[in-house]
């Protein structure tokens, strides 16, 4: 079983995953991309690789039984799709706390409040396939919880539960 | 308020997200609202508020409203993906701005300023559209 983590920055998919008890294989593809180069340039603006996904897609082609856990992870094939979610004001009060700048807090806020990575795993892998879960005022292990009980098959899928676009 | 010439020209806002669709239309310097509608006002079904036909009734209701004001053209921003509108600018956008149009405003320079989630690393552009 292949399960994909993904969800705007400061969601909270890397403290989440790391608590997780599965035994599935945890990858957190951030890490990946940095650790074995895998991106096709630069991009200056936001300080970030740009990155190279079907290297990507080849690396994790041969891992059967993992969970891999990113901002990208909805474009790669996967059983299930896990969407974490969070109030704007939370991802920036989060990413803040975590050290990031104002540029990047702000455009990974309004790319939640506009669903940007909701729509994209809902295009790529139907709706029958996303599992969407607010993580704003639920701790960690709540989460990771949550994303146990979908490769446990015991959640339905979802997507389209929370509305952010007041925010904006 | 500036000479007459700028002023009959605005900026539609078009924010599409999963579920909804929020048009603004502003003077050009953003900082005025001449007109806004959502999809909230149109149609109270949740899933139906980022449908192409929301989407269309509301571009007509604001439309009307800022050809009251005076605005004969907009320029559109478009940001956000949209529920089932993966490409840029996607048939609800599009729906959108031709709606603009029937209405009776002219359509200027179209532009794609959705954002982009970033983390040290981001996906190319249009992946996966
Ligand atoms: N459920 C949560 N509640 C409160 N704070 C959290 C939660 N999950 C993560 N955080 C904090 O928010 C920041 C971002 O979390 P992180 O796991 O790095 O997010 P992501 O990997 O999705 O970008 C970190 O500082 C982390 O300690
Ligand atoms: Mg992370």
């Amino acid at each position: 079983m292949r399960v994909a983590v993904t969800g705007t920055p400061g969601t909270g998919k890397t403290t989440a995953t790391d608590r997780l008890t599965t035994d599935l294989e945890v990858c957190h593809l951030n890490e990946v991309i940095k650790d074995e180069g895998f991106s096709t340039g630069v991009d200056e603006d936001r300080g970030s690789l740009v990155a190279d996904l079907d290297a990507l897609a080849e690396w994790l082609s041969d891992r059967e039984d993992v969970l891999f856990e990113s901002h990208l992870a909805h474009h790669f094939d996967a059983d299930r799709v896990v969407v974490l979610r969070a109030h704007p004001d939370t991802v920036v009060e989060r990413l803040r706390e975590r050290g990031d700048d104002d540029a990047k807090a702000y455009e990974n806020a309004e790319s939640e409040a506009l669903d940007v990575v909701l729509s994209e795993a809902v295009e790529e892998h139907g709706v029958e396939s996303v599992y969407e879960v607010d993580t704003t005022e639920r701790d960690p292990d709540a989460v990771a919880a949550e994303i146990e009980a979908v490769v446990a098959g015991e959640r339905e899928p979802s997507a389209g539960t929370v509305s952010y676009i007041d925010w904006l | 308020m500036s000479e007459e010439t700028e002023d009959i020209w605005g900026i539609a806002h078009v924010h599409a997200s999963f579920n909804n669709t929020i048009i603004t239309i502003t003077d050009q310097t953003g900082a005025e609202t001449l007109a806004k509608s959502s999809g909230g006002t149109v149609v109270k079904q949740n899933r139906d508020e980022a449908s192409p036909y929301a989407a269309m009734q509301m571009a007509e209701v604001v439309a009307e409203k800022a050809l009251d004001r005076g605005v004969e053209g907009v320029h559109v921003r478009v940001r956000g993906p949209g529920g089932n509108l993966q490409t840029s600018p996607g048939p609800g956008a599009q729906a959108t701005i031709r709606a603009l149009a029937r209405a009776g405003l002219e359509i200027g320079r179209i532009e794609d300023v959705t954002p982009t989630p970033h983390d040290g690393t981001r996906a190319p552009k249009n992946s996966g559209f």
